[in-house]
Parts: structure tokens; sequence; C-alpha cells
């Protein structure tokens, strides 16, 4: 799949995912052998790999920490930022080291195979594919409706989720949305109110792209199809309480403050 | 960002690496910061000039961009002094390499000033000029009292500024992002280590926030110099207005803000807080540079005294302000203090030799107890009470 991000050192790179979610100080972290040396991502290997890491932090002199391990042969071979700042920014662009920010860190994993281009921005994950899905967040009342995801689905089994399915071909998300509602809950009024800001959600090699929106009913009799095999009609402040899917919670808020 | 053809063929490495390492970090510093062009910059001041700091791999970081500046460009203060070899010893080895890194800049045509107050017979920007300047305590003299134009730049990105002669038109370039945050009024009067306190608790409790500064118009430019340099070590603040003083106070016209009052005994508090009560082993002025004005006060004050043999006197400036103020320099030293060019008391490596050092300097008070920097005992006061623990009674 494609991703596009921010273009900030331009170059081009193909290889491994080294994945570390935290920020990084190159002086002091970055060890000369291309392994990390304290904190979250002690020994992990960056070396001659795509290092993936939330951004920098520390001292300005970690730039030069970055040529320093390029002249050494054990640098990263690319960069991925969610957000950039000077001091790796400095180090990728003086080390001619291929980086890009604005990727979500979520949607990585270690030893994905990837391809990274520094001036476009454009990240390609080799092996991963990308399917569209709506996500519905049903109201009764001031009543949420969360599913017990069935074992048959074919990820985030025995999960609980709003009401949620795949996009299919020339369906807008609103319309997905409202099929998959009348499908899994067989409800057919139904007034989609707002709709949110998509984001990923990462399942074994499928990238999601979660179309999340808020919607009513004045219905609240419920008839399950497979993929669920429970219901609830909970308070929002509930839902930390369940074992959710990624992130249900968190797009709920935004959507319910936006 | 938009580039024009010009910079894009720069940006494609079809000027050379160095250009093409140059105006890659400007292009994406511009980005992440939302600008939209390169403007032309006057001139630049570069940091990150001290071996100690930048070690081999800023060594390696010089030799790989090292091409032609193309605006005036001066640098930041070393860890010694050139050609007087002191405050303090360093060895054969950083001796040799600090050199190597002094040549790296001569070549690319840069000025060897080893300042930290370039506006002093290096460079003056002019009302509204563009400029790219590393170091804190030199951009907000640039900003507030020169009124120029900079952003709080770094080492780097002052380097490649120079060698591209522009910088990404964002932050402190632009008008609106240069207006006061709130006002500030002091109950008392300030001298310049009050000025520099209120730097420092200004920083501290405001940190990022430019002020308008009230009823001080008294300031001289050197007061405001400790101001600036205290706040801008203290914080990221790079600019600062007083009203009716500095240049770009038109911006705050007919403006209302949040108001602070700052007690002058809260400042001396700060003070003491800092200070110990022993007697130094060294007393260290020119955290920044010292101007002509201050060594020719400096010399009014000491002429025809003998000093203390027990507590050391040293004075930091730039070489042109020694050579041009070299009458007050002669009554200096015939006092017995020793004067220093191409460096300052924090990147010398003073701790080596004084651990008890008495400053009138905000920004050195920050800097010195720090472990990184010897963690010293400091003694923060005022210039007329350092001199006490000097000058022999007769």
């Amino acid at each position: 799949m494609i991703i596009n991000g921010r273009g900030i050192s331009p170059g081009t790179a193909k290889g491994k995912i080294a994945l570390c979610d935290d920020y990084i100080s190159p002086l002091g972290e970055m060890g000369k052998d291309g392994k990390i040396k304290s904190g979250k991502c002690e020994n992990l290997e960056f070396k001659g790999k795509i290092f993936a890491f939330k951004g920098g932090r520390g001292s300005t002199v970690g730039s030069y920490v970055l040529l320093e391990l390029k002249e050494n042969l054990t640098s990263p071979i690319a960069i991925i930022n969610e957000k950039a700042e000077l001091v790796i920014l400095t180090g990728a662009i003086i080390s001619e080291i291929p980086m890009i920010d604005g990727i979500p860190l979520n949607i990585l994993r270690n030893d994905d195979e990837a391809k990274i281009d520094g001036k476009s921005g454009i990240l390609e994950l080799l092996g991963v594919v990308q399917k569209e899905v709506s996500t519905v967040y049903l109201f009764h009342g001031d009543k949420l409706l969360v599913l017990l995801r069935s074992n048959h689905v074919s990820s985030f089994q025995n999960q609980y989720s709003a009401i949620s399915g795949h996009i299919e071909e020339g369906e807008t998300p609103e319309e997905a949305g409202r099929r998959e509602v009348l499908e899994e809950t067989g409800i057919s009024d139904v007034e989609i109110e707002k709709m949110g800001k998509p984001f990923p959600v990462r399942w074994e090699n499928i990238v999601f792209v979660v179309h999340p929106m808020l919607a009513r009913t004045k219905s609240d009799k419920i008839t399950l199809n497979w993929e669920n095999r429970e219901y609830r009609w909970i308070n929002v402040d509930e839902l930390s309480r369940l074992n959710t899917v990624p992130r249900l919670k968190e797009a709920l808020e935004e959507l319910l403050k936006s | 960002m938009y580039l024009t053809q010009e910079e894009e063929r720069i940006y494609n490495g079809e000027k050379g690496e160095a250009q093409a390492i140059a105006i890659r970090l400007l292009v994406s510093i511009g980005e992440i910061n939302g600008a939209e062009q390169l403007i032309p910059i006057k001139s630049a001041h570069i940091s990150g000039v001290s071996y100690k700091n930048i070690g081999d791999g800023g060594l390696k970081f010089l030799k790989k961009i090292a091409d032609k500046v193309k605006v005036p460009t001066t640098l930041n203060p070393l860890g010694f002094d050139l050609e007087r070899n002191g405050p303090v010893e360093v060895d054969r080895d950083f001796r040799e390499k600090q050199l190597e890194i002094i040549r790296t800049f001569i070549s690319m045509g840069i000025k060897e000033s080893f300042t930290c107050t370039p506006y002093y017979f290096y460079q003056q920007p002019k009302y509204g000029d563009h400029v790219a300047w590393a170091e804190s305590s030199a951009l907000i003299y640039a900003n507030a009292i020169l009124g120029a134009r900079t952003n709080r730049e770094g080492g780097p990105s002052a380097l490649a500024a120079a060698i591209i002669g522009k910088t990404p038109n964002f932050g402190l370039h632009l008008d609106n992002n240069r207006i006061a945050d709130y006002e500030v009024a002091v109950d008392g009067r300030l001298d310049y280590s009050g000025a520099a306190a209120l730097g420092l608790y200004l920083g501290a409790n405001y940190p990022g926030k430019i002020p308008r500064l009230v009823g001080v118009d008294y300031l001289r430019d050197f007061e405001l110099k400790a101001f600036g340099a205290a706040i801008a070590a203290s914080s990221s603040t790079s600019m600062f207005h007083v009203e009716n003083r500095t240049p770009d106070d038109i911006l705050n016209r007919g403006r209302k803000f949040e108001k602070v009052v700052v007690d002058y005994n809260e400042l001396k508090n700060l003070m003491e807080e800092k200070s110990s009560h022993e007697k130094p082993e060294l007393i260290a002025i020119g955290c920044p540079h010292l101007s002509k004005d201050e060594i020719d006060y400096i010399a009014s004050l000491v002429r025809g005294k003998k000093k203390d043999k027990e507590v050391e006197v040293f004075l930091f400036a730039s070489r042109e302000t020694i050579k041009n103020s070299s009458e007050s320099i002669k009554i200096i030293e015939d006092f017995g203090a020793k004067v220093f060019a191409d460096t300052c008391m924090v990147v010398a490596p003073l701790s080596k030799k004084y651990h008890k050092t008495a400053i009138n300097s905000g920004k050195a008070s920050f800097y010195l107890p720090m472990k990184e920097y010897g963690g010293q005992e400091i003694i923060f006061r005022n210039f007329n009470d350092l001199l006490r623990w000097a000058v022999i009674d007769n």
C-alpha cells in the first residue's frame, strides 16, 4: 500500500523497518554499532534499516551523530518520523539519509518491507494491502451500540466494536455505513449525523482505513447476523472498560468533539 | 514550499553537494514551519565553533558543507584565546582540532570575529534587514534593539543560510509574530545585573513569550544586551520590546496587553539565591562580550588602583573591540586584570582551574552552575559590588 507522508530529506531506500514507538536522542541513544543503547527500544538494531520512530529529542549535536554513523556504515538507510524536528531533520539532510514524516507509527510493524522516497514523501509498504471500512457509532438516545465480534470474522475476533464493514466498490462511506447497520443489526431507520476524519488501523498485513461516523436511530431492537455474537447498549464512559478494537474510544471522542 | 527554478537546480545538486545540502536543510526547516518561500538575507552569524561543542562529527559536517558564503558572516567564540592562549590551558590535540575547524570556516570566507557580539565593529544589521543569526544573545539583540529580523537559528541552519544567502520566511521574519505577548513593569530601578535578573525571571515564568518592558526606557543598550542574553538563555524567547525605546515597538501601538508587575526585591532575591557567600577565586566579566563603552567604564573605575593578588579578574570582548579600546585596555591591564578575545566564560573550560566565579551576567549565572560547565559556585552581583573583592583599599 502507498502512504503519503511529507518529504524531508531527498533520496530513496528499500528495506526492512525497525520500529520504535518513542522519541530518540541520537547523542547517547544511537550507538556506533547501529543499535539503540537505552530507553524503551534498547537493543533495537537500526543499522541498514528504515528506522521509524516518533521524532527527535536531546542535544542538537545529535545531528552530527547521524553523520558519524553514516560514515561508519552503521546508520539507518532511511528515517520515518511522526513529526520531524530540527535535530533529526538536520542530521538526515547533512548525512544524505532519505527521510519523511507525517506517518502514523501504528500502521507499521517491525520487519515490514518498505520503500521510501524522501523527496515526494511517499512510503510504500510492500505486501501490505489497504482496505476501506466504515465504522458507525450508532446512538439510541444517549446509549451507544457496541457489538462483540464473532469468531468467524477475519479480523479483531472477540473484541468489542461499533458497526463496521468494508466499503464496496462504487459505494460511498456513508452508503456502506447504512448497509452495514442494516446487515449487522436489522435497523433501517438511521440518521447519519456527522462524518469523521478517516484514520488507519493495522491488522496483520492489512491497513484498514476507517471512516468513522456518528448516527442515530429511534429503534433499539437488534437482530444480529453471523459477524457478531453479542450486543450491548452502553454509556460512552463504559467504553474504556471493554476490550475493543484499536482506537474505538479515541475516534468517538474526536467525532463528538468536532 | 515554493522554490524558484534556480533554487530547484541547487536542490537537485547542480551546484554541488555543499549547496544542495544547505538548501535542503533550509527547505525542510521551512516546510515544517509553514514557510512559503526563501527570502534573501543580509548577513549570518554562526554558532557551534568550539571543538568541545561540535566534536569530530561537527568537523566532518563543516568539511562536507564547506562552500563560499554569499553574505557577510561572523563566528561565535571558541574555547581559548588564539593569540594569548588563555584563560585556561587546552591540550595539543584539542588545539589542533580547533584550528582545523577555524581553517575550514576561513576557507568559506567567514570572518574571524569569534564573538557573541558581532554587532560591535563587525556587522550591524539595519532596521528591517532579514538576517540568519545563531547565538541566542546576539539574535535577540539583532531583533529587539536593532530591529533586524532573524529566527532563532542553530549552527547548521545559520551556516546553510550563509551558503545560500537566503532563509525560509517564517516566525520572526513576519511582523505578526513580532508583536508583544505581555507587558512588564518593574517596581524599582534596574541596573545591568538587575536587567539580567529580570531576563532570567521572565524566561522562567513566561518562556517563549515576547515581553514589552514599560517604564524602563532609561536602560542603555549594554543593559538591554544583558537582559536579552538572560531571557534568551533561560527560554526560547528571541524578541522583546521596550516602550519608547526599541524600533519595533510601533508594532504594539494601540494594542492591549496582559500586565505583569515585577517587584525589584524579587529580582534581588533571585540573585542572592544563586550566589555563594565565599570570596571568589575569579571575577569574570563580559557575557555577552563587552562593548567599547563598557570597557571604558571599567577602566574609569580601576584607573590607578591595584588588584588583590588572591582574586583573578578576566574580561572578555572581541578582537576588534579590544583593538578599538587600547587606552582603556592598558589601564585595566595595569590594574592587574586580564583581557581575552576569541573566547568567553561559557565556552572556555574555566572550571578546570576556577570553582568559585563571580559574575554580573544573568546568562553566565544560568550556565556556569550546570554540571556540563563544571558545576561552578557563583556569585551573581552587580559589577561595582564585585569590584570590592578585587580592589586593594589604599
